[in-house]
């Protein structure tokens, strides 16, 4: 109960690469290895995304969700929290947040119609789960919703670089960056700059001499563009094998093995 | 909730009752709002949910009330949440009436400029975030009594505006604050909704009465056309084509003046500011904190 709890959360909620590249005991123990656990972020970040686009709800909600969930397991793990839950709460509690309310119902409706990945079967997702897991994910974040997202800074960047013609690349770059772990790396402005540094060289567009002016971290900017980079390198053409192998790895709870 | 001790019940927020209650590991008093969740269908409410997050940006000015921790419990298997505020002995509306109602009791009009000052600061904070409130009125204002500290309270019905602005639901801000244009229908409102409640506020701080005392939708906008004039297309461009506009009685507009007989004459260029019909010619809470009302006010001691 600092004086100023909430005043520089968002700066001091920044974590390093190795904060983000840890796989919890539990999880380590059930064989999860980190490459595991990335697959099985990003298929959850896929899967909100498609929940979303049944559920008609704003990419903004999917980006907060995304956030969420990759904010959640810098500190639980995957067996303790299944994120085959945790997602479609992730995107509850974000619609909540972000005010395009979602009914509870309905998005249960859309996950059991939108199973999680092949070998689910036996995973069933009922109302009372999701807002269980609603309170879960809460205390786990410990009640801080507020995300801030690269969108806008990117667009006043775009406008201001006078680099309008790479704003549809961008904006795709910007959609990717959820699928790792960036959002939780680098302020929303960083990730803007990189987006837009990585769209100008694909577009074969020189943002330099703007960026430059602009006295950016180019160092960080950097960063974000190598990590992406690396993000298409390496999981560009997920094998949905290997996917589905890292998720058997998870145990699947019962509603009575949960309670 | 170990940790806390209830004293007594205060009052009934947007979404539950609100306790005083004392932190017995700091010996602080506090104020619990208390929320009981529903597991069954919706979980967590949303207003308690958006309450929390807007409190975590806006809870850096001392305008606005400071939300200190959340905690979720049990209460006999019920799931309850509580948010644990700081605690402030009264609002407007009891500090109003703590000297006696009506006009024959006013307020020392330094103490309203002060608190007219210090609320235009804490709307230009929110609205500076990305947030309006929506129901402003005294209820919601927190006072400190011995530091004569006025705060911003009760965000349930806040929102944080993201461009564009979509539709809203217009069933919010108490009858009495209300803006005309969301009693009029309107599906895309501002910022500006909240300076006509400032206005109405500091109206009511004067005269110790309601401005515009309504209770119907109907009955408000009466009072309001009484008052300032019914609007037409050249007082307020738009304003026919409003989802709720009708055709109404034809009155003229009535000097504002007369009706806060005590407040100064840039007090009453400042209320008039506020009054606008026009949501876009109405004066902003930055524009108002310049304004020359305030000019005689050491803001330094604020």
């Amino acid at each position: 109960m600092a004086a100023d709890f909430w005043a520089s959360y968002q700066s001091k909620q920044l974590l390093s690469v190795e904060e983000v590249s840890r796989v919890a005991e539990e999880d380590l123990e059930l064989g999860l290895t980190l490459q595991d656990t990335r697959l099985i972020k990003i298929a959850m970040t896929t899967y909100m995304r498609d929940l979303a686009q049944q559920a008609k709800l704003r990419q903004r909600v999917v980006a907060t969700a995304v956030c969420y969930m990759r904010r959640m397991y810098v500190s639980k793990s995957l067996c303790e929290y299944d994120p085959r839950l945790v997602a479609p709460a992730c995107l509850y509690l974000a619609s909540k947040a972000e005010e395009s309310v979602a009914q509870a119902k309905l998005l249960v409706f859309y996950a059991k119609k939108l199973k999680p990945g092949p070998e689910n079967g036996a995973y069933q997702l009922e109302v009372k789960d999701l807002l269980d897991m609603e309170l879960r994910v809460l205390e786990a974040l410990d009640f801080r919703l507020v995300v801030y997202h690269p969108y806008r800074a990117a667009v006043q960047y775009l406008n201001d670089a006078k680099l309008t013609d790479v704003m549809q690349t961008t904006w795709s770059l910007l959609n990717d960056v959820y699928r790792t772990d960036l959002p939780l790396l680098h302020p929303p402005h960083v990730v803007a700059l990189g987006c837009i540094h990585l769209a100008a060289f694909l577009k074969d567009r020189d943002a330099k001499p703007w960026l430059e002016d602009l006295k950016a971290d180019m160092h960080a900017v950097r960063a974000v563009q190598m990590e992406l980079l690396d993000h298409y390198e390496q999981y560009a053409n997920i094998d949905p094998a290997l996917t589905a192998a890292a998720m058997a790895k998870l145990p699947i709870r019962t509603r009575a093995a949960r309670t | 909730m170990e940790n806390y001790e209830k004293l007594e019940k205060v009052g009934e927020g947007t979404y539950g009752k609100v306790y005083k209650a004392r932190c017995k590991k700091t010996g602080h008093i506090v104020a619990l709002k208390k929320t009981r969740l529903d597991m069954e269908e919706e979980g967590v409410p949303s207003t308690a949910l958006r309450e929390v997050s807007l409190l975590q940006m806006l809870s850096t000015s001392i305008y606005v009330v400071r939300l200190l921790c959340v905690e979720h419990i049990d209460e006999n298997d019920k799931p309850m949440l509580y948010l644990v505020f700081e605690y402030l002995d009264t609002d407007l509306k009891k500090f109003m009436d703590l000297n006696g109602r009506g006009p024959e009791k006013p307020l020392p009009s330094a103490l309203i400029k002060r608190f007219m000052y210090q609320l235009c600061k804490g709307v230009a904070h929110c609205h500076s975030h990305g947030v309006m409130h929506r129901d402003l009125k005294p209820q919601n204002l927190l006072v400190d009594k011995d530091k004569r500290l006025l705060k911003i309270a009760d965000l349930g019905l806040g929102r944080a505006f993201t461009v564009p602005l979509k539709s809203y639901t217009h069933e919010i801000v108490t009858l009495w604050y209300r803006a005309p244009e969301v009693l009029l229908g309107a599906t895309h409102y501002s910022t500006p909704v909240d300076m006509w409640s400032v206005g109405c506020i500091l109206a009511e701080m004067s005269r110790k009465n309601p401005l515009f005392p309504g209770d119907s939708e109907l009955q408000q906008l009466l009072h309001i056309f009484k008052q300032l004039g019914t609007p037409n297309e050249q007082i307020w461009p738009g304003v026919s084509k409003l989802r709720d506009w009708h055709e109404y009685p034809q009155w003229p507009r009535q000097d504002i003046a007369r009706a806060v007989p005590l407040l100064s004459k840039e007090g009453v260029d400042l209320l008039e500011k506020c009054l606008q019909y026009e949501p876009a010619k109405r004066i902003s809470a930055k524009d108002a904190m310049i304004h020359p009302y305030f000019d005689d006010l050491d803001k330094s001691l604020v």
